[in-house]
């Protein structure tokens, strides 16, 4: 090309129109005043008026590819029905049947023979739920830790769950789920109770001759309750050091707690040691490693404790259950002992005015100068020989069908994210990083929140929430163990089958002797983490459109009619 | 569906609206198989082409009655239709990696006639369904609702919740990445001087 013909085309390409026009052009999307221009430059550039011609020509290619038949409808889709409304309708009575089912399995497993022994162990006849939950004395902490902010964190939780919730909110199984959840929070935000005190610091010291009327709340490292409590104790902190008198209940997290005063109702607590040289006129619940009831040490009730090592020298006024590694008694027990653990040693001072029962793995040591109502019963329990008669076989297909309705329940209010969350647990690394983060972080999250004053509900929400994902672990992971073993699948019920697959072929595993511990904490672990995948990437905020980079012309109305278009 | 120009059937749908299940059931083997052909081209699989199908139609039910007879019903079932499924595609988005709308920040530049002219007269139509399957999200998406259901920029700009002017952005740029996905290899969609 000789320079001028080089020049030309150069002055030509400078007034060339750029593509964004060109297409708005053709898509009769410009000005009158710009089209012209357009149309004007078109008659005289080629280049310009082939793309404009390229630029229609694609656009009916795109017209045409897009409007071709190449699939027909499919079956499935052929004749307009409410899937899921009407196949789900007649599964709700087998739901419902499962369900009731299940509930009387973990109540039998479970509940009853823990009842059971509590009641044996001086509980009376209370029930254990309205002892623990409605009577107990954590129920009245609950009423008295109801603060605003708790009453936030709850409005917040309903929000949080309508948010969630809002794409299934029409069916009607998602509003009564919605519903009860909001019901059973209403149930426990019940009003506060008034004359709570409050105190926290390094070092905190009721003194002696000073009178707290009502409950109070402590949360220090070193607490010295020297004084008169008229209400219920609340401690959390490193050390505590009790030598007045408490009216109420003594509730406490401690690492080391010494009980040298009286109580006039129980104590409650979880620690690393508990000393009790007082005198503690109702029933003792204590988790703690050490645990020792001195000679000078009274319980006018019951005692039951958990640990490893618990020496009782003391009196305990009615029955004594035990669960620990080593357990020694000196002193006197008013009712019956029931004991769980390795070894049992009952010295000469002892006296036990009731049955005496003991499972663990030696022969308990008693003395001959020991005062027993009846002989000691004892039931060896050899280490990891586990007896499983049909009666453990016809349990796990109970709890394998247990595990398949939750499944079930799930998979039918919400099948996308069901879906979503057996396929994050396909993602294996992933899965389980989030899931050993998740395991144990939560739990130990939920326990701060809970040993917080303000973040008891929440706390206790959050092992709820961790719960319910524990359960919903197995069958996620059952899910993508059956898509594995028969292949992925997008549709409910075929969806589900794998689950069914998938379910029972990690029930089989899990029922394997010595493996089967490791491997249900691994799908525990596992499934957990691609159902917090699954949240995670659902909670993901959408992103919003990005500013062009393209020069744009104005586009104020589209082109009219009449216009000419240069060339074509 | 009713073809561009085709007379709608005005009585199926009032009768549809009074609640008339058999008009209801005529209305859907009618449009049904033209709303599946849209899903299908907006939406990544088969199985979510099915699944927006029986969802968007679920949707017109309950909405039948607010629909405005001196309105057109085809255009109107396509804004629920395309609505739906950016709906299920914003949510698909904002679960997977991948994401194509960074592309914006990338200039465009014009392509060259004769290498876009041997495209267009190549590439067949199977080859450009095929395609659409490499695009981002809202690419498909725009494409589709200028190309197939014929909706005007206003309704395209509603739907995918941008300014009506961002609108010829999108659709050029979605061009592009077809153009880049046809071509492959070929330096097409880049490759062009002004």
């Amino acid at each position: 090309m000789s320079e001028p013909e080089r020049n030309k085309e150069k002055r030509l390409d400078e007034k060339c129109m750029d593509e964004m026009t060109l297409l708005l052009y053709v898509e009769r999307q410009l000005d009158r005043e710009t089209a012209q221009g357009v149309s004007l430059h078109t008659q005289t550039c080629t280049r310009c008026l082939n793309l404009l011609r390229l630029l229609d020509r694609e656009s009916r290619l795109l017209t045409r590819s897009m409007l071709e038949e190449d699939e027909a409808l499919p079956a499935r889709i052929a004749e307009f029905h409410e899937r899921v409304k009407r196949n789900m309708q007649w599964i709700w009575g087998v739901v419902f049947g499962l369900a009731v089912l299940g509930v009387y399995a973990l109540y039998t497993t479970y509940i009853e023979p823990w009842q059971n022994q509590l009641q044996q162990a001086g509980f009376g006849g209370s029930n254990l739920l309205s002892l623990v939950v409605f009577q107990g004395a954590f129920w009245k902490g609950w009423q008295s830790m109801i603060t605003l902010f708790e009453a936030l964190a709850v409005m917040i939780m309903a929000g949080f769950g309508i948010f969630a919730f809002r794409r299934y909110l029409r069916r009607g199984s998602a509003m009564a789920v919605l519903f009860a959840s909001l019901g059973a929070l209403l149930m426990v935000t019940t009003p506060a109770a008034s004359a709570t005190e409050f105190r926290k610091g390094d070092s905190i010291t009721i003194p002696k001759g000073q009178v707290i009327k009502g409950d109070i709340f402590i949360t220090g490292e070193h607490v010295r309750i020297e004084g008169e409590i008229d209400g219920d104790a609340y401690v959390f902190a490193q050390q505590l050091d009790m030598s007045g008198h408490i009216s109420g209940d003594l509730i406490g997290f401690v690492q080391s707690e010494r009980v040298s005063g009286t109580i006039d109702g129980n104590i409650r607590t979880a620690s690393n040691n508990l000393t009790i040289t007082g005198s503690v006129e109702r029933n003792v619940l204590a988790w703690n490693q050490t645990f020792e009831l001195d000679s000078s040490g009274k319980i006018g009730r019951s005692l039951t404790a958990g640990g490893q090592t618990l020496t009782v020298d003391g009196k305990v006024g009615r029955d004594f259950l035990a669960f620990s590694e080593t357990t020694t008694i000196s002193g006197l027990i008013g009712g019956s002992f029931k004991g769980h653990g390795k070894s049992l040693s009952i010295a000469s001072g002892a006296q036990i005015d009731g049955k005496t029962e003991f499972e663990g793995q030696q022969v308990p040591e008693v003395s001959s100068e020991a005062k027993l109502a009846s002989a000691p019963a004892f039931t060896k329990t050899e280490r990891h020989a586990e007896t499983r008669g049909s009666g453990y076989y016809v349990w796990r297909v109970i709890w394998t069908g247990a595990f398949l309705l939750f499944g079930l329940v799930l998979a039918g209010l919400m099948p996308k994210f069901a879906m979503e969350t057996v396929e994050s647990a396909g993602n294996l690394g992933a899965s389980f990083g989030l899931g050993v983060l998740v395991f144990f972080g939560v739990l130990i999250g939920s326990i701060i929140a809970c040993i917080t004053v303000v973040g008891m509900l929440v706390g206790l929400s959050s092992v709820m929430l961790w719960l319910v994902m524990l359960f919903a672990a197995e069958v996620v992971v059952g899910g993508i163990v059956g898509q594995w073993i028969m292949g992925h699948a997008s549709e409910f019920w075929p969806f589900f089958l794998r689950v069914v697959v998938g379910v029972v072929a990690v029930r089989i595993v899990t029922t394997i002797p010595f493996i089967g511990f490791w491997a249900g904490l691994a799908v525990a672990v596992w499934g957990m983490g691609a159902i917090s995948l699954a949240l995670y990437r659902r909670l993901q905020p959408t992103m919003a459109p990005n500013i062009p980079s393209v020069p744009m012309s104005p586009m104020n109305s589209p082109l009219p009619p009449q216009t000419t278009v240069g060339g074509i | 569906m009713s073809a561009p120009g085709k007379t709608e059937p005005t009585e199926l749908i009032a009768r549809a609206r009074t609640g008339d299940t058999q008009a209801w059931g005529d209305l859907y083997r009618e449009y049904a198989p033209a709303i599946f052909r849209f899903c299908r081209r907006a939406m990544p699989t088969r199985e979510d082409a099915e699944d927006a199908t029986m969802e968007i139609f679920m949707k017109l039910r309950e909405k039948l009655v607010q629909y405005d007879p001196s309105r057109s019903f085809t255009a109107w079932l396509y804004k629920i239709a395309a609505n739906h499924c950016w709906d299920m595609l914003r949510r698909k988005k904002a679960r997977h990696d991948k994401d194509t709308e960074d592309i914006d920040d990338v200039a465009l530049e014009c392509p060259e006639p004769n290498q876009l002219e041997k495209l267009i007269e190549e590439r067949t139509g199977e080859e450009v369904r095929k395609a659409l399957d490499k695009l981002g999200l809202r690419a498909r998406m725009a494409l589709v609702m200028r190309y197939y259901s014929d909706m005007s920029y206003d309704e395209i700009a509603d739907a995918l919740g941008v300014r009506r002017q961002f609108v010829g952005v999108v659709l050029l740029r979605a061009r592009h990445e077809l153009r880049q996905a046809l071509g492959e290899s070929s330096a097409l969609a880049v490759g062009g001087t002004r």
